[in-house]
């Protein structure tokens, strides 16, 4: 019994990761067609905010919400400025943000220098059998769940999903029904990024805090993306933060943690051949085929 | 013989006519004589600019000509340089050492791309997957090389290094000629000029007429009966071999490699040479590659810690402002200028 509770915990636990590291990208990719590759530097933002904060004596839990906005303003300034100009031009847009992330992390680099002191895990661990649990990244999977959630019942629930959804399935009919689609763009591109800083807050204890630490969210967050597909975003990213782990644990168990994320990109390959469009794409096929609605 | 000007002097490129390749032949004339007015270390640096030309030439084909967009060329980069570090170091002292070490750098670079190529391509993913899997590629690849240190980790005599990477890499040399020094940048001239008339062929042949028709329109390419994976598939490989072929020239030059040179930064350099030069012209990347080396390299002489930032916003300014590339639109208004002056002094 622990040595299965353990080995849940193990998935839960790298399926959460996965699913933050990757949360704030498939929104902006799902809604806009816009692949981020500032999101690690969103990332790396959010858990600075959360770190000088923290330091200069701001409870964790408020330092985390104000990683959000700080993320998410930076979004939002970064989407009027430069993003909107390459809506349609995906790989311009590729290529511009990765122009951004490389000026963000140099810029960090220089400005706060090469690291600063890290946040102590909050919670402590309690054992269980043979083995130990680390109570923060329990609550960090129940927070993944309490996420998808709050983002199903977003894009279900609120006027602004619904306006979301029709900008992103045709902008043009949206706009003409009177939706201010460019409102709609920058609300969503700085939800993402608010999300991408809440994520890097929530793994700040976790990890060192450095001006290229959003590398390290790079791979994994970005294999989440492309398994999952951009048919229904937020199904393919739960679906595939959990196959990714399954695949990821027993692998990183055996061999070690560098052959687990190899294996991931092995995974990632092999899903893509067969599924080109990603699992939510599959998933999506198969209902539709199955007498189900569509998804979305 | 005239087929074949036809094929260089075609449309696939900017800078066709007589006078551009009179002036074409002056600088690579200047070239030439640069080593005889200098001192070895400035003919060195010039080298050091000159051998990242194929790995930029290699981003101009596949993302400008063929419309693929590979973030992670560094990697084939990498692995060229290991291989032959691996095999020419393992075969000291034998001549026959460095050719079999530049074959075998090649090869696995062409051989991971093809494995790589066959699943994206045949796959047929969507266009943003590419880059995205490329990248993690290249990263995966870092980390692996990065935690190589120790004697455990060394195939025959040559140890990988880890993050201060290999050593003592043995310069090329065929038969008894060493490519050292002057020697290396006679052959880093050599062979980007090969590069870029080769390619300027290859564009402008009917393949290269193919692969811009898949850039332009997947679909009705494939309509008209062209196998466009294949075709998207090798140019990738192909590219891949430039990028090994920058590898190679790069441990020939400086003796040694670490992983810090297929890790992300490096890989946003050939992207941003092929941005700024312009992704649709062959001799643009050729000129962009060669002079943000150049502005790369004073900056971080001159201990100018904004290096990165500038080269970064730079990338951001071209996207924003000149999406056709700098170099390109240059050209465009020169030109017009020049034409405009021919037509006023015939009228």
């Amino acid at each position: 019994m622990p040595l299965v509770l353990s080995l849940l915990y193990q998935f839960g636990t790298s399926a959460a990761f996965f699913f933050l590291a990757a949360l704030g990208l498939v929104i902006i990719l799902g809604m806009m067609n816009i692949i981020n590759l500032a999101h690690g530097e969103l990332m790396m933002i959010g858990a600075y905010t959360a770190t000088l904060t923290f330091h200069a004596g701001t409870p964790f839990w408020l330092s985390v919400i104000l990683a959000f906005f700080v993320a998410a303003a930076f979004g939002a300034v970064l989407e009027l400025l430069i993003v909107r100009r390459f809506y349609g031009r995906e790989l311009g847009a590729l290529v511009v943000t990765w122009g951004i992330s490389l000026v963000l992390g140099q810029g960090t680099l220089l400005f706060f220098g090469p690291f600063l002191p890290s946040i102590k895990i909050p919670g402590g661990s309690f054992s269980y059998g043979d083995f130990s649990f680390s109570v923060y990244w329990l609550i960090l999977i129940a927070l993944s769940l309490l996420l998808i959630l709050g983002l199903w019942l977003l894009y279900s629930r609120t006027s602004y999903g619904l306006q979301a959804k029709a900008t992103m399935q045709n902008a043009e009919m949206a706009r003409s029904l009177g939706v201010r689609t460019p409102r709609i763009y920058t609300l969503t591109f700085s939800l993402g990024a608010g999300l991408a800083g809440l994520s890097g807050a929530l793994l700040a204890p976790t990890v060192t805090i450095a001006p290229f630490m959003g590398q390290q969210f790079v791979a994994p967050a970005f294999i989440t993306v492309v398994v999952g597909g951009a048919t229904n975003v937020i199904a393919g990213a739960v679906a595939s933060s959990g196959l990714l782990a399954a695949v990821k644990t027993p692998v990183g168990m055996a061999f070690g943690a560098f052959s687990g994320t190899l294996a991931l990109l092995f995974a990632a390959l092999i899903i893509i051949r067969i599924m080109p469009n990603g699992i939510s794409a599959a998933l999506q096929k198969y209902l539709v085929r199955h007498g189900g609605g569509a998804m979305r | 013989m005239s087929r074949l000007l036809a094929l260089i002097g075609g449309g696939g490129d900017i800078g066709r006519g007589r006078v551009f390749w009179i002036a074409f032949g002056a600088v690579v004339l200047l070239f030439l004589l640069y080593p005889t007015q200098t001192s070895a270390f400035r003919v060195s640096n010039v080298s050091f600019y000159l051998l990242n030309i194929p790995l930029g030439l290699g981003m101009a084909l596949l993302w400008g000509y063929c419309g693929v967009l590979s973030f992670g060329h560094v990697a084939y980069f990498g692995i060229a340089g290991y291989v032959y570090g691996i095999i020419a170091g393992n075969m000291p002292g034998d001549p026959l050492g460095p050719l079999a070490g530049v074959a075998g750098g090649l090869l696995a670079s062409a051989l991971v791309a093809g494995v790589f190529g066959y699943f994206v391509f045949y796959a047929r993913v969507q266009k943003w997957i590419i880059p995205i899997l490329t990248l993690v590629l290249t990263l995966l690849l870092e980390t692996f090389l990065g935690q190589t240190a120790g004697y455990q980790w060394r195939v025959g005599s040559v140890l990988l290094g880890g993050y201060n990477g290999m050593t003592g890499i043995p310069w090329f040399q065929i038969g008894s000629l060493v490519f050292e020094g002057y020697s290396f940048y006679y052959l880093c001239v050599f062979m980007v000029l090969v590069c870029y008339l080769g390619l300027r062929m290859l564009v402008n042949s009917n393949f290269g007429q193919v692969i811009v028709a898949i850039r332009e329109d997947e679909l009705r390419t494939e309509l008209l009966g062209y196998d466009i994976r294949a075709r998207q598939w090798l140019v990738f490989v192909l590219s891949a071999m430039l990028a090994g072929l920058s590898g190679l020239l790069y441990v020939q030059w400086g003796n040694y490699i670490t992983p810090s040179q297929v890790g992300l930064l490096q890989a946003a350099l050939p992207v941003i040479w092929t941005a700024v030069g312009g992704t649709t012209s062959l001799l643009a990347v050729m000129i962009s590659t060669f002079a943000l080396n150049w502005l790369t390299y004073t900056l971080s002489a001159q201990g100018n810690q904004y290096a990165m930032v500038i080269i970064g916003a730079l990338l951001v300014v071209t996207m924003l402002f000149f999406p056709r590339g700098i170099v390109v639109m240059l050209a465009e208004r020169i030109g017009r200028l020049t034409s405009r002056r021919v037509s006023a002094a015939k009228s």
